[in-house]
């Protein structure tokens, strides 16, 4: 996604937003501390003593699935603030849907595979977003999505079984942590190659890359800004969608609010019980 | 499953033979060469409906059946009363200082740790010492269960294990007292299957320990109970006798109750907690069998009964939330299956890819910037 502002003296090219890289830190510091509270919990059974003293560590099991709750709203709060951030760019701004995927990425990612085995003369020249990233975008929108709607399950059991067969609990729990470990094993392999190991990536720190990283990375991007520079969209057009955009955004941000505050209160079984009756 | 051994109640160890030997062989030289003859006594103490009288107005008969005695493992052994009653050195016997049959009893108990000191020593961490200390004096103590002048020997003289004869009297020994529960446990699957001779099935014992018998109202009782339990059920031996699963261990724990429940217990054995164990469902002493047509836990309208003594709210579907310790199959909860069997392929296979393009484009990589370099040192 392109972005609405930028300090201009600073050297160059804009690539993320100040709105952008707080988002990616919540986000980064939600996904981490959810991973630290959840895996314990998913390998209670395999008695491994690192696991356990985690627990331990952060004040027992009670206090982990509620700190591993809490970390899930931050993600959800998060989610629900990227929805209407991109919801703005794309509605009012009519910025290029630069993170949509096409048929080119998958050519790409062919040319990228052929020419690590060397069966191509060149990499592929890549737009604003590579291949790879889009891989790991909507890796994240498909795991969060998944996550939110099991993790419901799981929080709200009795709710769920109003409306589903009770089975659908345990297959939540199977997905949960499946998923869970899927996302946690992507990041580790694929965002730490791509952008800590391969080379750092500071654009998310500091929301510029310089000309000899977008030559590797982003070569059409850089072909095009070259080329001239992207026209600014008409302030009156922009201020006319915004009239509109602003009351929908808001009913919709209030109702997703609204839901994940449902969401997080609907009932409390699943940390607390009562004692049982005789 | 690797786990530290919870100290909980159990059963006596096959090992040294209960009645330590050695001892047991001084008492008898000791008996035959100096001390009183049992004729001497029972010359008096064989006529039936001989009584002795207490201060308090009790009074207790001290007829000592011959026979009985003679059958018993004491008897047998060649025991002298005096071995036992050793305050008693001549005739007329002196004053009894006991002011009831019951202080009488609760004074003499502790001669069994002259030959006993092993049993002996192990009832002093007893909730039934633990109750005399407390002064209650109904309190079972040695001569409670075992009555010393008819005991019969139960244990295996090689191995020390329990004898099948002695296993079927335990209920009724403890019934002496805790006759409620007893009346409760002789109507469950494993009461009714011990009446009928059944060793396989659990009886006082072997939940709650013998001589050192703990509380089971404690939360490291409650937090140890499944693995007790497991003891049996998951000895597939025993199980296939029976035709029922041994993955109820495993079963529970990969549910939220029993991972919650294993993990106190290796952590916190002390922890309190009202995560349900397997008696919450299952009952303590009147234990049905799942299958049971009326009252088993296979019924869900039971099952339903159960969840919701913690969870009221919960509507006829809930309990289908728990599968009911079945390990997810194609035909079992096909959804759990089948959600397992996808992450079990979508995990390997996306990382699987993500390390098999990582390393390629690692490697190429190198190879490109150590190419760059030598085209740097030798442009052609």
């Amino acid at each position: 996604m392109s972005t609405p502002s930028f300090d201009p003296p600073r050297p160059g090219y804009a690539r993320f937003a100040r709105s952008d890289r707080v988002q990616h830190a919540v986000m980064a510091l939600s996904f981490l501390v959810l991973a630290v509270t959840g895996l314990p919990q998913k390998f209670i059974y395999a008695n491994n003593h690192v696991l356990d003293d985690t627990i331990d560590l952060l004040g027992g099991i009670e206090a982990v699935r509620v700190v591993h709750r809490w970390a899930a709203t931050v993600l959800m709060l998060a989610t629900v603030y990227h929805a209407v951030a991109v919801g703005y760019r794309t509605l009012v701004r009519r910025v290029r849907l630069s993170m949509m995927p096409r048929f080119q990425d998958v050519v790409d990612a062919w040319q990228s595979v052929r020419y690590n085995l060397g069966l191509a003369p060149q990499r592929p020249r890549m737009d604003r977003f590579t291949w790879e990233e889009k891989v790991e975008y909507w890796s994240l929108v498909w795991g969060t999505v998944v996550m939110i709607v099991t993790g419901f399950m799981l929080w709200n059991p009795i709710a769920t079984a109003r409306f589903l067969p009770g089975e659908f609990i345990p297959a939540a729990q199977v997905v949960h942590g499946g998923e869970a470990l899927l996302a946690i094993l992507a990041v580790l392999v694929w965002h730490f190659y791509a952008v800590h190991l391969r080379s750092f990536n500071r654009s998310m720190f500091t929301g510029r890359m310089d000309e000899h990283e977008m030559e590797e990375e982003h070569p059409l991007e850089l072909e095009r800004i070259q080329g001239g520079a992207e026209p600014e969209p008409d302030p009156l057009a922009v201020r006319r969608r915004e009239r509109i955009f602003q009351p929908v955004a808001t009913v919709v941000a209030v109702l997703l609010l609204a839901g994940i505050y449902w969401f997080v209160t609907f009932e409390q079984t699943a940390i607390t019980t009562l004692p049982p009756s005789p | 499953m690797k786990t530290t051994p919870p100290e909980i109640p159990s059963l006596p160890r096959p090992g040294p033979a209960v009645f330590p030997t050695a001892l047991t062989a001084l008492l008898v030289a000791l008996s035959a060469s100096g001390a009183r003859g049992q004729d001497e006594c029972l010359a008096c103490h064989a006529e039936p409906g001989f009584e002795a009288a207490f201060a308090n107005g009790d009074s207790r008969d001290v007829h000592v059946d011959r026979e009985a005695w003679e059958a018993s493992v004491h008897g047998q052994m060649g025991l002298s009363c005096t071995d036992c009653h050793t305050d008693i050195s001549e005739y007329p016997h002196a004053e009894i200082p006991d002011r009831s049959a019951r202080d009488f009893t609760l004074r003499l108990y502790t001669s069994c740790e002259t030959c006993h000191e092993e049993q002996f020593q192990k009832t002093l961490d007893s909730v039934h010492q633990r109750q005399l200390a407390a002064g209650n004096k109904d309190a079972a103590v040695c001569a409670d269960c075992h009555d010393p002048h008819v005991q019969k020997k139960i244990t295996d003289p090689d191995t020390g294990a329990l004898l099948p004869e002695g296993r079927i009297v335990i209920p009724r020994t403890c019934a002496k007292c805790h006759a409620e529960i007893q009346a409760r446990y002789r109507e469950s699957v494993h009461g009714a299957d011990l009446a009928e001779g059944n060793s396989d099935v659990p009886t006082c014992i072997d939940c709650h320990g013998v001589h050192d018998i703990h509380d089971p109202r404690t939360a490291k009782f409650r937090l140890a109970s499944p693995r007790m339990c497991a003891d049996c059920h998951t000895d597939s031996k025993k199980m296939d006798r029976y035709g029922l699963s041994t993955a109820v261990l495993r079963t529970y724990v990969a549910d939220f109750h029993g991972s919650t429940v294993t993990l106190f217990e290796r952590q916190h054995p002390d922890q309190v907690t009202n995560k349900p164990v397997c008696y919450d469902c299952h009952g303590i002493h009147d234990i049905k069998s799942a299958r049971d047509p009326e009252k088993g836990l296979q019924v869900k309208a039971n099952l339903l009964v159960t969840c919701r003594k913690c969870h009221p709210d919960a509507t006829a579907n809930f309990p289908d939330a728990w599968l009911s310790h079945y390990v997810p199959t194609p035909e079992k909860n096909p959804l759990v299956y089948w959600a397992r069997q996808l992450y079990n392929v979508l995990i390997p296979g996306v990382v699987g890819g993500m390390v098999l393009f990582v390393a390629s484009d690692f490697v190429r990589r190198r190879r490109d910037r150590r190419r760059a370099r030598r085209q740097r040192i030798e442009p052609s």
